[in-house]
């Protein structure tokens, strides 16, 4: 299923003449390690999304086929189209798949710096172990 | 060992024994154990998260989500809409997270509680820990280096609109340096989240501190509370580990948060009618302006003004808040091209948001299989037609500030409304499916009051019929405060603590 989430989220969050997408942004190294922190509902929720993303070409571009199969420019309408849909449902499972797109894309070094911000000093995961009182 | 972190199954279960033992390490559970220990008492705080250190913080949202918050940040409300519940986990619990704003408890609400549910004799008391806890917490304004320009500008909006009421936040933080990170724990160890101050205090006055380790539930003999139970929980592969076990000589004080400290009680066997029930919320959107100038609203305090000019008529608090571009890239509506051009503009886009005091009643309950809380909660009309009004001034406010246009992100609306048209913000949708909002001020579910068949504690945060057992988080506030709990909630907390020792 993860080619299926990052194929939707490479269109969501696709590379422009001026802007890096999500594929330029180290997007693989980030879903596998987001399928492997994250809890079982939460990764549900994203692939639900990707389907949901994936099989509605029909509602928003009135072609019978999955969006990974449709040329770039009807998949782009697409994503425009289903993330703005009216059916509140299916705008929900689409921001499911948008977020850790955008959680991948908005951090990246390379969109910070066009943000004038600096890079992200990342994500340690350590605490503090067991210790006695008079521990550092 | 004065520190317990996760024990695996193959090491021994944990038992300790100690005076009171604290359930929940953020605003109310860290100021009641400090209190206790100040006092003299030997006191154990039980945290279901990790101890992290501000070197430890993540510095991504999705760290955040991570190492942070609660159930990922995934926890949504059951209702029409699925509007996310944003609480945390980890020592500090959602001080961690917050942008720190400290207000005092308004005077209405002592009045409102006498009136409505019989509690009386807490104002003076909670405004007197109000003054010591801002002591200890160097509660100062937003220094005027680290007010950044969404600030600014929101400060000349509200001046140009004529708000009477507006003002830079004075939040529990000692020269904030402006680093926009409050949201992912300030690794500048500015802010005054509990895991940095009231903890470390109550370890160092002799206490115990149990991190990874969320409670099951209270132990009781009869009907006097004796401890807690749970099983360790590893913070990064969620694994279950060995038993724990707190045993407490004098009392045990539940400040598991509003969605937590419900089910604790309820998986411990108590039975009170008004338990789960009556919880409310400050739901909130933001609507971004956007400016000629680059705004880079990720320089400068995350939060740092506030209004709360509208706070009874028509119930609304108006404030600032920045949040990082990888959460605009998802909250801005569209996808594709179309999605990164208006991304692309970033750094010219303010977000102000409200907070509104929604008189909307839900509940706190089990879910069908776990342990999670589901939380039952819709928006009535009235409080629709506040949210919806609360858009539009923060609209008129951008536009009174100098943005050419805003984005309100209402499903079935422009993505961008010229500023000519953000009138027609007046007659936006009344459904909540059309917005996107979060629930970030939480209330009840353990609500104060004298009566047992609408509440579950009395004026000191014992609990009807039982010994020993008291609540002090924001799960115990009965009414909806239309500020910022975090003061209320540590001062409330405080005074339970002092009954306890007298």
């Amino acid at each position: 299923m993860l080619w299926l989430v990052r194929a939707a989220i490479v269109i969501l969050y696709p590379r422009t003449d001026d802007w890096p997408g999500a594929e330029d942004c180290d997007l693989d190294a980030f879903l596998e390690r987001f399928r492997r922190e994250s809890t079982f509902l939460m990764w549900l929720g994203v692939v639900v999304g990707a389907i949901v993303f994936h099989l509605t070409p029909l509602m928003t571009v009135f072609v019978p086929a999955p969006a990974f199969l449709l040329s770039p420019a009807l998949a782009d309408r697409h994503a425009h189209k289903v993330s703005s849909s009216n059916v509140y449902l299916v705008r929900q499972a689409i921001f499911l798949v948008k977020l850790p797109g955008g959680l991948v894309w908005g951090s990246h070094p390379k969109v910070r710096e066009r943000f004038a911000l600096p890079a992200l000093g990342g994500d340690p995961g350590t605490f503090r172990a067991s210790e006695k009182a008079n521990d550092p | 060992m004065t520190h317990f972190a996760y024990r695996g199954r193959d090491e021994a279960d944990l038992d300790i024994e100690v005076d009171y033992v604290v359930v929940g390490s953020g605003a109310g559970g860290a100021s009641a154990a400090v209190t206790l220990a100040r006092g003299g008492a030997r006191v154990a705080i039980v945290e279901a998260g990790a101890w992290r250190d501000p070197e430890d913080y993540p510095t991504s949202a999705y760290g955040a989500m991570r190492d942070l918050m609660d159930d990922w940040g995934a926890q949504v409300t059951m209702g029409r809409a699925l509007w996310p519940v944003v609480q945390a986990r980890t020592m500090g619990g959602t001080t961690v997270i917050n942008s720190a704003i400290c207000v005092r408890t308004p005077d209405d609400i002592f009045d409102q509680w006498k009136r409505e549910h019989g509690v009386e004799g807490l104002r003076n008391r909670v405004l007197a820990a109000q003054d010591r806890i801002e002591e200890d917490l160097f509660v100062s304004e937003v220094p005027v280096a680290a007010r950044g320009r969404s600030n600014l500008l929101a400060m000349a909006g509200a001046t140009a609109m004529g708000l009477k009421e507006s003002h830079y936040l004075r939040r529990y933080v000692k020269d904030c340096l402006g680093a926009g990170q409050c949201l992912q724990g300030c690794r500048d160890r500015r802010k005054q989240s509990t895991n940095i101050n009231y903890v470390p205090e109550t370890r160092e006055r002799g206490g115990v501190i149990v991190s990874c380790a969320p409670v099951d539930r209270v132990l009781t003999e009869g009907s006097r509370a004796i401890g807690v139970i749970g099983r360790f929980v590893h913070p990064n592969t969620r694994a279950e580990g060995t038993r724990f076990r707190v045993r407490a000589k004098k009392a045990v004080v539940v400040a598991a948060s509003v969605t937590h400290s419900p089910l604790i009680l309820m998986r411990s066997g108590i039975r009170l009618p008004a338990l789960g029930k009556f919880f409310r919320a400050h739901p909130g959107t933001g609507v971004f302006g956007c400016y000629d100038d680059p705004v880079d609203m990720n320089v400068g305090a995350t939060q740092g003004w506030a209004s709360t000019q509208f706070r009874v008529d028509p119930g609304l608090k108006l404030e600032t808040l920045a949040i990082p571009p990888e959460l605009v890239a998802s909250r801005f509506a569209g996808g594709g091209t179309e999605l990164i051009k208006r991304l692309s503009r970033f750094r010219h886009v303010a977000m102000w948001c409200h907070a509104v005091r929604a008189e909307s009643v839900g509940s706190v309950s089990r879910s069908l299989f776990g342990s999670r809380p589901v939380v039952r909660y819709e928006l009535d009309g009235a409080d629709m037609l506040r949210f919806r009004r609360g858009m539009h001034l923060l609209a008129q406010q951008h536009v009174a500030a100098g943005a050419k246009s805003v984005i309100p992100g209402i499903a079935g609306m422009p993505f961008e409304l010229d500023k000519d048209d953000i009138d027609k913000l007046a007659d936006a949708p009344l459904d909540p499916r059309a917005y996107i909002a979060i629930l970030s001020h939480l209330f009840g579910g353990c609500v104060m009051g004298r009566d047992e068949k609408t509440s579950v504690v009395d004026a000191r945060g014992r609990v009807h019929g039982m010994r020993g057992l008291v609540v002090a988080d924001a799960s115990v506030i009965p009414t909806n405060l239309g500020v910022n709990p975090q003061h209320t909630i540590m001062a409330l907390a405080t005074v339970f603590a002092e009954h306890l020792l007298a």
